[in-house]
């Protein structure tokens, strides 16, 4: 058991000075680095260790004679949560989310120190005791609260107040509502039933497996199958459609989409919000190949008013492409990025 | 002997004519259904010559004969919409809710009644069985004001549809003219039975007249969720209609139009909702009683109704989250834009604060079961790992509550370099979401599971290979979540829907496998010392009351996230809303508006809860002292 709670504390330890050392910029965000495919489990999987560190430590001190209270236990690790989400997780996390982050963190830490009663006797202690103002060093402690604390409470009040030049915060959603149909060039597409013509098997027919065998493959590199170049003039069928519908993109999307469909373009920083990342799995991962051929087909300029405020610069393509262009375009998107279009079988 | 002939007489006649008001609607309705039909073709016939107009249904695509009315087109103005120098639909807004929350309470609190006044005839032990009686008596004395409430609220909601907004409700009350008949004839079916379940509780509360009465709660619940389905038939038929054209004309066939596309879902939806719903409001009134209380007796009884209410309004709590996730997925095979509009669009940020909203109802149970334990001698051994449930529950809950879409300034968004934060917008997909929640309520079985065995040692010989099997068990539980949910990814979307099957599964196992296992395992246990009843800290009240509160506010927004997906339609595709009020309300009005709900509920509420404490008997308190580790005793006799 010391033997575990040893290596605890010392990963502790270990976790803490690398923390330091990124808040007082000496150390890198990135030394280690979130790996691409595996951040979202890696940086809960960063905090456990934390938290199996701090433990061990505890465990430690305490066997030294130099335990922590509980009460700036619960006060330091909430703080370490915040220290941990501004200066480890890169790129920065907006305000909006690290203050849901912390308030959930406070509470949490509430729950965990007044889970019985005697943690919560030893966590109320320190307070009680500056309440009391039995000793000379709890009284100061009073006052400076009793001066400090309206102080600061009129400082967040008049930082909120106070007339600010930024843009204003809009709470801007990904995916606007869909009608149920479109009409593009003349005709009427249902959204709901309507299917790619190009996403055909080698007999012509539409067939979603067949397709989703020949994306390339997830995960880093986003590598090619083999036998499924669709730049290898041989290949027919899906993927000349495949071929073709890439053309099609790196002639008039990937200016602002970018080369590898990330929404980072030569042009995408002159936007704001910068155009969509396609290899995000909330984006065309989410969405059924006829919410796109919508997307493309009518642009910003053609959503509908239930998806205000709507800040997109993208053309109305069925102005400058035509359906089967749009269609192939769709399909190149979904092969390059590896992902399936949703469907609701 | 004569007399209690007698009273089994009366109550079988009270059942007899239980069952008789229950079928009463039913018949009644049949032959004027038929007929109706028959005149509707009849005249239609006359009308046309021979010839009779055939429709196509929108939802179910079959053909059938127009019998009836187009929907109305309505312009802005005061024949179509007449109104008050005010917003008419936050007027209808308030009536709606008000209704739903008294509606909702009486319709689970005698399901509670039900479940307990069973336990109680079932339970050998004649105190423990007094106790039950008791409470299920508690229980239903709190519901019958606030039955009287529901009528008056629901009055008060037709008289706001009739004034506010006639030309709408003229057309929903013309197709669903035979409903609304039974309903009606229902609601006196439900009122009687409830009256004479009530009144008749003394007089039937042994041996086979017990039995009797025991029925008559199961025909009351029966009433209860058929009004209730009616009644969600009219809210399925607005946003997803059947059995009338395109133009709205109704097409003969009542069936269709009750069951349309998200009927099921929403029946299902609403049951378990009103469950957990009135297990907190229940679980509230406990924790007030509790903290009022001026005696050791009186503090012991509400603690133990506190535990009993909060047990079973959690019971329901626990599959809830599948049931919504089974509507949204008919919302979205029923329609894609309203299932986007919901989740990825104009509401999206609504199921935000829904989200927020369920942690915070598992946060408050697994705090309360956590304070439980603290009136168990023996519970202490398990307090040193409640700090590894808290880390698993704000790591479920973190993951749960972030957003794709971030609110951020322009600056935050230059710094993050584009729309999704490629580290924590993967937290906003459904994949780890699921993963977030079945975290949560894994863990809180695991907390039921550790307050079960708080104060028992097991005794069996397979004690040691049981605990093993149960923490691997757990383990792995959490392995396969969390597997499952990073496994989402790398999948097609219909396939990752399909994911969520077997992470319930897990948790559903993790839930009646390990109670079950533990039951066995605690079987003629050792016990530590006995449940001081009455001995739990004031905060696991005011937790009790967060969670009843978090029901409260999270039906006011599931309502109207509901109610304000049809955007600019009163009947989805069929009836534009063309009053000045079509528009979707901010999200900080909706919340303000939702509080004001919320408030306006539990004042009233209060009230209810005061009525109720005038007809219990003043009976003089005994001075002895209570005795730490006594059974609650029962609250003076009704």
């Amino acid at each position: 058991m010391k033997a575990l709670m040893s290596l605890g504390a010392l990963i502790g330890v270990a976790g803490l000075l690398l923390l330091g050392g990124m808040i007082f910029d000496v150390v890198p965000s990135n030394t280690v680095r979130l790996v691409e495919g595996y951040m979202p489990i890696q940086l809960l999987l960063e905090v456990a260790c934390y938290v199996i560190g701090f433990t061990g430590l505890s465990y430690m001190m305490s066997a030294m004679g130099m335990a922590l209270p509980r009460f700036w236990q619960g006060i330091g690790f909430w703080i370490f949560l915040m220290v941990y989400l501004k200066y480890r997780v890169y790129p920065p996390i907006p305000f909006s989310v690290r203050a849901m982050y912390g308030t959930v963190g406070l509470v949490t830490v509430f729950m965990w120190v007044s889970a019985n009663e005697e943690d919560w006797k030893k966590f109320k202690q320190p307070i009680m005791n500056v309440l009391d103002a039995q000793t000379g060093m709890n009284r100061l402690l009073r006052y400076a609260y009793l001066v400090l604390i309206p102080i600061l409470i009129g400082g967040f009040s008049f930082n909120a107040m106070m007339p600010k030049s930024e843009e204003p915060i809009e709470l801007r959603t990904v995916h606007p509502a869909p009608p149920a149909s479109t009409k593009v060039h003349g005709k009427t597409y249902t959204l709901q039933t309507s299917q790619n013509p190009y996403r055909v098997n080698p007999e012509g027919k539409y067939d979603q497996e067949f397709s989703n065998a020949n994306i390339v493959e997830q995960g880093m590199g986003r590598l090619m199958k083999p036998n499924a170049n669709p730049w290898d003039e041989k290949n027919q069928g899906y993927l000349k459609y495949v071929r073709e519908g890439g053309e099609i993109f790196f002639q008039n999307c990937h200016f602002c989409h970018g080369d590898n469909l990330n929404g980072r373009g030569l042009h995408a920083f002159a936007f704001n919000p910068i155009p969509a990342n396609f290899t995000d799995p909330g984006t065309i991962a989410q969405l059924q190949e006829t919410f796109i051929f919508w997307r493309v087909s009518k642009g910003g300029i053609g959503l509908p008013n239930e998806g205000f405020p709507w800040a997109s610069v993208m053309p109305p393509w069925e102005q400058h492409l035509t359906v089967d262009e749009i269609w192939k375009v769709v399909l190149f998107e979904y092969w390059h990025t590896g992902y399936y279009p949703r469907t609701w079988d | 002997m004569g007399l209690l002939v007698g009273k089994r007489i009366f109550s079988i006649v009270a059942l007899c004519m239980m069952v008789g008001l229950l079928l009463l609607p039913v018949v009644v309705a049949l032959p004027s259904l038929a007929i109706g039909e028959e005149t509707h073709a009849g005249d239609a016939a006359k009308k046309d010559g021979d010839k009779v107009e055939k429709g196509r249904d929108v939802y179910y695509k079959t053909e059938g004969i127009v019998s009836g009315a187009p929907a109305p087109k309505t312009t802005d103005g005061v024949k179509d919409y007449p109104r008050y120098n005010f917003e008419s639909r936050v007027l209808l807004w308030f009536a709606n809710q008000q209704h739903l929350y008294y509606g909702s309470f009486v319709l689970a609190v005698p399901i509670f009644c039900m479940i307990i006044e069973f336990m109680g005839v079932v339970t050998k032990d004649k105190a423990l069985a007094k106790r039950y009686d008791q409470l299920a008596y508690d229980f239903i004395k709190i519901s019958l004001t606030a039955y009287s409430l529901t009528a008056i609220l629901g009055g008060i909601l037709i008289f706001t549809f009739l004034t506010l907004y006639p030309a709408f409700f003229s057309y929903l009350s013309g197709i669903f003219r035979p409903v609304m008949h039974i309903y009606a004839l229902m609601f006196v079916a439900e009122s009687g039975t409830l009256y004479i379940y009530y009144y008749g509780w003394d007089k039937m509360k042994e041996g086979f007249l017990k039995w009797i009465h025991l029925s008559m709660s199961v025909i009351l619940n029966i009433i209860g969720t058929l009004l209730m389905f009616l009644a969600n038939s009219w809210i399925g038929f607005m946003m997803s209609p059947a059995g009338v054209d395109e133009q709205g004309r109704y097409l003969g066939n009542i069936w269709h139009v009750i069951h349309t596309a998200l009927w099921n879902p929403l029946n299902l939806h609403r049951i378990l909702g009103n469950m957990a719903f009135g297990g907190g409001v229940v679980a509230a009134y406990a924790a007030y009683k509790f903290l009022a209380s001026k005696t050791d007796e009186d503090r012991a009884h509400y603690d133990w109704m506190g535990y009993i209410a909060m047990a079973l309004g959690v019971a329901f709590l626990i599959p809830l989250p599948f049931a919504g996730y089974w509507l949204m997925r008919e919302v979205y095979a029923y329609r894609q834009q309203m299932g986007i509009t919901l989740m990825g669009g104009l509401l999206a940020w609504l199921f935000i604060i829904q989200a927020t909203m369920i942690g915070i109802l598992f946060l408050s149970t697994n705090y309360y079961l956590w304070q439980a334990m603290g009136r168990m001698r023996g519970a202490e051994k398990y307090q040193r790992y409640i700090k590894y449930l808290v880390f698993l529950l704000a790591c479920g809950y973190m993951v749960f509550i972030t957003p794709h879409t971030m609110v951020m300034t322009p600056a935050e968004l230059k710094a993050m370099g584009g729309q999704q934060h490629p580290v924590l917008g993967n937290y906003g997909v459904m994949s780890a979401k699921n993963g977030g929640i079945n975290v949560i309520i894994t863990t809180t079985v695991l907390s039921f599971v550790w307050y079960m065995r708080g104060n028992k040692v097991s005794t069996v010989s397979w004690a040691r290979f049981g605990n093993i099997f149960m923490g691997v068990f757990f383990g792995c539980a959490y392995f396969n979540i969390i597997f499952l949910a990073v496994y989402g990814y790398y999948i097609p979307a219909n396939v990752r829907v399909g994911l969520s099957v077997p992470q319930v599964a897990t948790t559903l196992s993790c839930l009646f496998f390990m109670f079950a296992l533990n039951s066995f395992m605690m079987k003629g246990a050792k016990q530590m010392g006995p449940i001081e009843w009455g001995k739990i800290s004031a905060r696991s009240q005011y937790a009790l009351i967060m969670l009843a509160t978090a029901f409260t506010w999270m039906m006011g927004l599931m309502g109207y996230i509901r109610s304000s997906v049809r955007l600019f339609w009163h009947v989805n595709e069929i009836m534009r809303d063309n009053s000045p009020w079509a528009y979707t309300h901010t999200v900080g009005f909706a919340a303000n508006m939702i509080s004001a709900n919320v408030l306006f509920f539990w004042i009233t509420i209060l009230f209810v809860f005061w009525l109720g404490s005038l007809t219990a008997k003043k009976v003089p308190v005994e001075s002895k002292a209570g005795i730490p580790g006594s059974v609650p005793q029962p609250a003076p006799s009704h």
